[in-house]
């Protein structure tokens, strides 16, 4: 009997234990998301409270945690921060609207430009082939005055 | 005051003789009078040595105390230390401005002595571009912002920004500058080959050693101010994609595209306009970071420097790009080649894909640091582009240019054949796939889950949680391709001094030094790939695997973060040179071992105008030396006094900084932690018990980052090496467009 009343107190701290550690993990994941979502207002460089290692970052971050600590999620507390200082607390935009031509604009223009570049190369190629074809297979240099002069002066250091 | 008069006036002829200078030497471009340019370099010369009189007049303004000068009053004070007295020179507009003028004006004296009998034919165009830069900057610190303006009598200045009170910012900054304005040089020559219709090699073989020590003095500087922000600014990071940051790393970008695909043009004659295009953007790009950095069109963390000269510059910089861009434009049939390309599948096509990235990286940079801009013109509103969106749309490039920088130097010119691409990539395609499996193997459940999780994400559409998605196999991306590209670099040299060893009959260290001798260039480059990887690794492991935690700490107590105890012993207080520090005193313990004593510190930089709270902490600060007692008591008793004095006031009279304690774990004993930084800042220290806030990082190979920086200085300093090929060779084509010319 006794050791199973232990083993009930035993269970319930542990289940207490793995509670809390929840509740911390949850406080922890909540607050986490709310400290590098909004941007430190110390007019320094661009940091998310999270990173800014100044006095004001401080009073946020705790102004945060006393605000998820009452119930409020990381999300909602971003909400109430965008809502009283508009969007540009935010560490950086949200992908929707014309904020996705920042999350999207340079990779289509980068893919475009690789895409263009395989066009130019391909053109160049064919171009260099079609002038081969043209040309009777002597040396370049006999037919080049300005390449047999280079390759007469690399010769003379050579 | 009469260094003052000398200063103010020196600029002034300096300005009229810059003028001339410019003047003369494009009526000499177009009248070929011997005696114009003759007259428009002298002037040129004239004008730097009045420029560094004005400069030596402001630090006599600096180390005698004469804070009737607006700007000595503005970034020095009586108990400035000596070297920042000094440095403060470049602590503000106008003095940076100077120091800019002066660089360009010794550079351009080392161009007009270098080229005094050689490129004659460029050097009028030549010398009309270096003296209108230089005119233009003078008439900013003539009429928009004097170094040499007064103001009343004052017995103290403000000071330097504390945080600038560093050893690294000090070289910093210079360092960058001589960067930004090295590019000045090609710049100005490619502009002279396109005005006088000289666009073969002769400019950029005859600029090529000026690009290279502009580009190594620019990414020199840029890593210097990172290494600064990551010691000084106590947030454990290094880079923070600040504006001002961007606009150093942009030039840096596409002048390293420029120095990779001016071999090209080098070797085959093609991407002439290309080529010109990359060294007016490099410049472009010069001009538009010290437009960011001095107009304040952006907030950046180096907000400190701005002033009115944006509109200025954005003139200037108009004039420049949009000129230039007129005369490539106007010289478009002489830029005209030949396209030589036999196969896609050659180190020609994998150069221009390099372009396509750098050039790509530094147009992604460009576009998201001015998005606020383009965002409150389109929509009205406001958005800040903070580190995030940058690391998470910039990396997946960055690999790809990191998996080039293998490609490049194995694949052959002209055309790769499968043989050859199999001969050469096999080795270093296995070193990477082995690494890449064992980085996934450390915890193949993690990579399965964000494998899972991203492509949730592409699904549902949720661009931000994608890119985020993305981040898990960074790591193991970077030190897959890093495994790559050292496999690439190690056949390169192993193939090298093999080749050697069996027709010379060398010994195996013999050969690879003579290799390496004989090729400066090449390896020199090869080396500086080693360098860049091993920042590549030091980037992606202190990002991914960096640990932090914030404890507040009474004496005695101790925390625990990835396997370290850190015990707070505790603390001092003290006033000395120009603030009030309270010192923390931790013992770092690693297995139950101590391993390290550190001190870091939170200080106060009272605001010396305030004559209570300056005559305060001035007998404070006399006390030291004393009575420790007396002494701490003293101390201890300002920060009630800076709190009492700004309740009155109603703001801040203090301004605060951290110096930051770090333990670096070199040891090769300890493989797994090599290259790791214990990283610790107080971030605030209760004066009357000693209770702290500390904040700790574990910054894992953070410290490939500075290794690498050293190895890629080194590998720059043996690509700039004279080499008597390259003198020889230069002379080749130099004849050669004479006698095309002729």
């Amino acid at each position: 009997m006794r050791s199973r009343a232990g083993s009930l107190v035993l269970a319930i701290l542990a289940l207490g234990t793995w509670a809390h550690g929840d509740i911390d993990d949850a406080f922890r994941r909540e607050h986490e998301y709310a400290t590098r979502t909004i941007l430190c207002d110390c007019g320094c460089s661009p940091q998310s409270v999270h990173a800014c290692a100044c006095g004001r970052a401080a009073d946020m971050r705790a102004e945060m945690a006393t605000a998820i600590r009452g119930g409020k999620t990381g999300a909602e507390v971003v909400d109430g921060y965008v809502a009283r200082h508009g969007e540009k607390i935010r560490i950086c935009p949200t992908a929707s609207g014309f904020n996705l031509l920042a999350w999207l604009g340079p990779g289509v223009a980068l893919l475009a430009g690789a895409v263009g570049s395989v066009v130019v190369l391909r053109r160049w190629k064919d171009a260099s082939l079609a002038r081969e074809a043209a040309t009777p297979s002597s040396p370049p240099a006999a037919d080049d005055p300005y390449v047999a002069r280079i390759q007469e002066h690399l010769r003379e250091y050579e | 005051m009469m260094a003052v008069e000398l200063g103010y006036y020196g600029l002034f002829v300096a300005l009229l003789a810059s003028a001339w200078a410019t003047i003369a030497s494009m009526l000499a471009t177009v009248s070929r009078e011997r005696g114009l340019q003759s007259s428009a370099e002298r002037s040129l010369v004239v004008s730097f040595a009045f420029i560094v009189v004005a400069a030596v007049c402001v630090e006599v303004g600096f180390l005698s105390n004469n804070f009737r000068l607006d700007y000595v009053f503005h970034y020095s004070s009586v108990s400035q230390a000596i070297p920042y007295k000094i440095g403060a020179l470049w602590g503000g507009q106008s003095g940076s401005l100077l120091l800019w003028v002066m660089i360009l004006g010794a550079m351009s004296t080392v161009v007009l002595w270098t080229n005094r009998s050689k490129n004659r034919a460029l050097m009028p165009v030549v010398t009309a571009v270096l003296g209108g830069v230089v005119t233009f900057f003078l008439v900013l610190v003539n009429f928009v912002e004097s170094p040499f303006t007064l103001g009343p009598p004052r017995s103290d200045g403000v000071g330097l920004n504390p945080q600038l009170k560093n050893y690294w910012m000090m070289i910093h900054p210079p360092c960058l500058y001589l960067g930004y304005v090295g590019f000045t040089v090609p710049f100005a020559f490619a502009l002279s080959a396109l005005a006088n219709r000289r666009t073969g090699d002769v400019w950029f073989r005859t600029t090529r050693r000026w690009t290279l020590f502009s580009w190594f003095f620019l990414g020199t500087g840029i890593l210097m101010g990172s290494y600064w922000a990551y010691i000084e600014l106590g947030w454990g990071g290094y880079w923070a994609w600040d504006p001002v940051e961007n606009a150093s790393l942009m030039p840096w970008l596409t002048a390293t595209a420029f120095l990779h695909s001016v071999m090209i043009q080098e070797k085959k004659g093609m991407l002439k306009v290309w080529n010109v295009l990359l060294v007016i953007l490099t410049f472009s790009l010069s001009i538009f970071g010290t437009f960011l950095t001095r107009s304040g069109i952006i907030s950046s963390v180096h907000a400190f420097a701005t002033s009115n000269i944006g509109p200025a510059f954005g003139v200037f910089l108009g004039i420049v790009f949009f000129g230039s861009l007129v005369l490539v434009i106007l010289r478009l049939p002489d830029l005209k080649t030949e396209a030589r390309l036999e196969s896609l599948v050659s180190r020609e096509a994998s150069f221009v894909f390099n372009n396509l990235v750098l050039v790509g990286i530094a147009g992604t940079v460009l576009f998201l640091t001015t998005f606020p801009m383009l965002s409150e013109m389109a929509t009205g509103r406001k958005v800040t582009m903070g580190p995030p969106i940058f690391n998470l749309v910039n990396i997946p490039w960055a690999l790809f240019l990191l998996f080039l920088m293998g490609v490049g130097p194995l694949i052959a010119w002209r055309k790769a054949s499968a043989s050859s691409l199999r001969r050469n990539f096999v080795v270093p395609c296995a070193t990477g796939a082995w690494v890449l499996l064992a980085v996934l193997l450390v915890a193949p459940k993690a990579y399965l889950v964000g494998l899972v999780d991203l492509f949730r994400s592409i699904a549902s559409l949720d661009v931000a949680a994608a890119f985020d998605g993305l981040k898990i196999f960074y790591p193991a991306l970077t030190f897959a391709l890093g495994a790559f590209v050292l496999g690439t670099v190690a056949l390169e040299f192993h193939r090298g001094s093999r080749a050697r060893r069996a027709q010379l009959k060398e010994s195996a260290p013999v050969a690879l030094g003579r290799l390496v001798w004989r090729n400066k260039r090449r390896y020199g480059g090869y080396t500086v790939h080693v360098g860049i990887v091993l920042i590549f690794i030091g980037i992606a492991g202190s990002a991914a695997y960096q640990k932090e935690t914030v404890q507040e700490l009474s004496p005695g107590g101790v925390l625990e973060v990835d396997g370290y105890q850190m015990r707070y012993d505790g603390y001092r207080l003290e006033a000395v040179d120009d603030h009030v520090g309270a010192v923390t005193l931790v013992s770092l313990y690693q297995d139950g071992r101590r391993v390290a004593a550190l001190e870091a510190e939170q200080r106060f930089h009272p605001n010396m105008m305030f004559p209570e709270l300056r005559d305060a902490f001035l007998h404070a600060k006399a006390l030291h030396g004393g009575d420790p007692r007396v002494y701490q008591d003293a101390v201890a008793r300002l920060y009630p006094l800076i709190r009492h004095i700004e309740q009155g006031a109603g703001r801040e009279v203090k301004t605060p900084s951290t110096e930051v304690a770090i333990h670096a774990t070199m040891s090769p004993l300890a493989p797994t932690r090599f290259g790791e930084d214990f990283y610790v800042i107080p971030l605030w220290v209760d004066p009357a018990t000693g209770s702290a806030n500390f904040r700790v990082f574990v910054n894992p190979m953070v410290n490939f980052i500075w290794i690498g920086a050293f190895v890629a200085f080194l590998g720059a300093h043996l690509a700039v090496l004279p080499d008597a090929r390259e003198r020889k060779r230069l002379a080749v084509t130099m004849a050669l467009e004479e006698r095309a010319v002729a």
